[in-house]
């Protein structure tokens, strides 16, 4: 195993990107489909941890980038039908941006711990009423018959052609996501997450890094909000409501918050639950929670951390074994 | 632990692709195999008491034919995915059932998860039957080949607005509590075209129009809008708040007196808000999909026998009877051409005629609304009954003098006050 990070990221990126490619070859249209669903949730679990766990901010209100990236699209698509889709998505990561600069300007001004996050809350919550009461969004109803669009020569309406683009993407953007987390700017998120005094006293501008992580964070849940429009033709207020917000914080919960790829075990193991209960009518709701609840009291640390305890439980017992026997071919003449 | 091996991993892999990739839509009769058919409707949260009937008649429509029988000698089957009344949930389930070979679904009774279903199962070769969804834009400016509206549409509150026209000729002033959804705003607009239509045509007058009271889905407190609505000088309320929000609304509107001296026409609620209130309900008219009390055919009766003896519910809802309708409508299909696939069914459902719990129906061909019989009934307390209110009176009006002239693709054209 290569002992490069940037490598063994790219490893298991390709490895899960290949996986999730070759799905529709062994999977029916309706789980390609929720496949595509899930990809999307894990981005917005990974823009949500590069908040919380690299730059140490809690927002309640990741909802309202997504949903900005989805209607951006959907308007996009619908009334100027002749947009390229990159230049579609390119302005759905941009509204993000622009929306969570404008929150984070008001929001990390004078707040932060859980301040900060009751206000991303309340700024969410009105988003979402100016969404459900504004004609322009559909008002409650929301916008449908989104279609899915070309990219050039490639209709994305062609099979699982959309499909392939959205995991596509969505790698694109966990990449991104990485290479933020791991460069400089990763760094300084991390400095200022474990003590933002040392960190202003080293000359890092706190209110602006965090400001950064901010606009990085929407950005890539609105360009990942901006594929399920035409994933499911639909965009609902529904996909601003605080309850939306809190699914990128389970997945993170879930998975664990301190590995890299918990929100994408989250996400996976969350879906798969939810799947997996579909026909229980109203059970489904409660089994998920209670084992969510379960998972999060019982291993703090998420499947991640459990998977990280158990590998190295394994190690120590083989470890005095490797000693003993270092010892004795020492010990030989 | 059994080791897997290379090759039976590959042979298991090959297995399943194979497996998979079976088309499981074969044409009716060359299989004893059941005909699955998709139900998907709010099983939990706040429609779950209108998806509750739509499952219980679905299952008692589908035992009926089954024991009958089944359709060309297959039966048929309900495969039921919870809808949560969330359009995106609803696309999402719908899915899933396609990519499970299930392409004949029906069970939405949400106009925003209804006008969703056009693009979602024109691209992925579906068709829906609605069972309750109200917005003219199904049938009109979003209408879509793949989804038939099998029961009362629109035109249901241009029946109650004809009917007001008849019963209260006097009562000509008129304002609405519409909540600010779809559905909401469908039903203040078609009833306003009722009433500019027919009571100049029945009573010779020219209603009164007072702007609506529009009131936020969900509200708990209806107060402020109460008050507003008794100010106005209209004598005749319009009532399109639903189920819960309906029943808080009726309660707090009681101290006020709002409906002492006005006619209040509910648009659907059929008993939902009675069965809160029981005898503290007001008299006051709603539609209905399909009274079992008044309908004495014996596909009615059959099935009233048989929806109460599995659910012990003596009082069943009009959306019981909408799915009864669309299976009825489906299996009508089958039955005509033979098959089950996509294209075969849209073209038999064009122009079907099929007999339902009330009455034949006949689905348009130029937009797949059907049309059908309107019923409406007036609901008052009554302390000595069991419930805590009657059924007072009942009024049925053919579909076809009130039905709006088939505009596939383009918007309704609907009268407005001047």
């Amino acid at each position: 195993m290569t002992r490069s990070p940037a490598l063994r990221f790219l490893l298991v990126l390709g490895l899960l990107t290949g996986a999730a490619l070759l799905l529709p070859l062994v999977a029916n249209r309706g789980i390609v489909f929720l496949a595509g669903v899930v990809a999307i949730n894990v981005v917005l679990g990974l823009a949500f941890n590069l908040l919380f766990s690299t730059a140490g901010l809690l927002s309640f209100g990741q909802a309202t980038f997504s949903a900005a990236g989805a209607y951006a699209v959907a308007l996009l698509l619908l009334r100027v039908p002749e947009i390229p889709f990159l230049v579609a998505l390119g302005a759905a990561a941009a509204t993000g941006a622009a929306i969570a600069t404008a929150i984070g300007l008001v929001a990390l001004r004078r707040t932060e711990g859980v301040y900060f996050a009751v206000l991303t809350l309340a700024f969410a919550e009105l988003v979402h009423v100016v969404i459900a009461k504004t004609s322009f969004f559909g008002r409650n109803d929301g916008l449908t018959g989104i279609p899915r669009p070309r990219i050039g020569p490639i209709d994305l309406a062609d099979g699982q052609a959309y499909y392939v683009f959205v995991i596509l993407v969505t790698a694109l953007l966990i990449a991104c996501l990485w290479w933020v987390t791991h460069s400089r700017l990763g760094r300084s998120f991390r400095a200022i997450r474990l003590d933002p005094m040392r960190a202003a006293f080293l000359g890092i501008d706190v209110r602006r890094r965090r400001l950064e992580a901010f606009a990085v964070s929407g950005a890539c849940a609105a360009a990942a909000g901006g594929l399920m429009g035409p994933l499911t033709s639909i965009v609902s207020p529904d996909l601003a409501h605080w309850g939306e917000s809190t699914k990128p914080i389970l997945f993170t919960l879930l998975g664990g918050a301190g590995h890299f790829w918990g929100p994408l075990v989250g996400a996976v193991v969350f879906s798969g639950v939810e799947y997996a209960t579909r026909s229980l009518a109203g059970a489904s709701d409660l089994i998920t929670g209670g084992l969510l609840l379960a998972v999060v009291l019982a291993i703090p640390g998420g499947l991640l951390g459990l998977a990280a305890l158990v590998v190295r439980r394994l190690r120590r017992r083989e470890r005095p074994a490797t000693v003993t026997d270092a010892a004795a071919e020492g010990a030989r003449p | 632990m059994t080791k897997l091996t290379r090759r039976a991993l590959l042979a298991s892999g090959a297995g399943t692709a194979l497996a998979l990739s079976a088309d499981p839509r074969i044409g009716v009769g060359q299989t004893n195999e059941p005909i699955r058919l998709g139900v998907v409707t709010p099983l939990s949260g706040p429609q779950e008491f209108i998806g509750s009937f739509v499952k219980n008649g679905a299952e008692v429509a589908v035992d009926l034919i089954n024991k009958a029988g089944g359709v060309r000698g297959r039966p048929l089957a309900l495969e039921f995915r919870d809808e949560k009344a969330n359009p995106a949930a609803a696309t999402t389930v719908a899915r899933e059932l396609l990519g499970m070979g299930i392409n004949l679904q029906f069970g939405t009774i949400a106009s925003t998860v209804a006008l969703a279903y056009g693009p979602l199962m024109q691209a992925e070769n579906g068709v829906n039957l609605t069972c309750g969804a109200g917005s003219e834009k199904i049938n009109h400016e979003n209408y879509s080949p793949h989804v038939f509206r099998i029961g009362d549409g629109t035109y249901r509150m241009r029946a109650q607005a004809r009917m007001m026209a008849e019963k209260f000729p006097d009562v000509t002033s008129w304002t609405g509590i519409i909540p600010d959804h779809e559905y909401g705003r469908t039903v203040w607009a078609i009833y306003v075209d009722g009433l500019l239509e027919f009571y100049p045509k029945i009573t010779g007058k020219q209603p009164q129009i007072v702007d609506p009271i529009i009131v936020p889905y969900g509200s708990g407190d209806y107060r402020n809008f109460i008050t507003q609505a008794a100010r106005t000088p209209a004598r005749g309320i319009v009532n399109a708040t639903y189920g819960g929000d309906a029943a808080t609304f009726f309660q707090q509107a009681r101290p006020f007196g709002l409906f002492n001296n006005r006619i209040l026409m509910d648009a659907a609620n059929e008993f939902i808000v009675a069965n809160a209130l029981k005898t503290q309900v007001p008299k006051h008219w709603t539609g209905t999909h399909w009274y079992y009390a008044a309908n004495s055919s014996p596909v009615s009766k059959t099935f009233y026998e048989a929806y109460v003896a599995k659910t012990g519910q003596k009082m069943p809802m009009g959306w019981a009877g909408e799915a009864q309708a669309a299976v009825a409508a489906y299996a009508a299909a089958i039955a005509k051409t033979g098959s089950t696939e996509t294209k075969a069914i849209i073209e038999a459902l064009k122009g079907l005629t099929f007999d339902t719990v009330t009455g034949s129906r006949t689905i348009r061909a130029e937009d797949n609304q059907a049309i059908k019989d309107l019923e409406m009934i007036q609901i008052e307390p009554d302390a000595g009954s069991d419930v805590g209110f009657k059924v007072s009176d009942y009024v049925k009006i053919p579909g076809a003098g009130v039905i709006e002239p088939a505009t596939p693709g383009k918007a309704m054209v609907l009268r407005k006050p001047s």
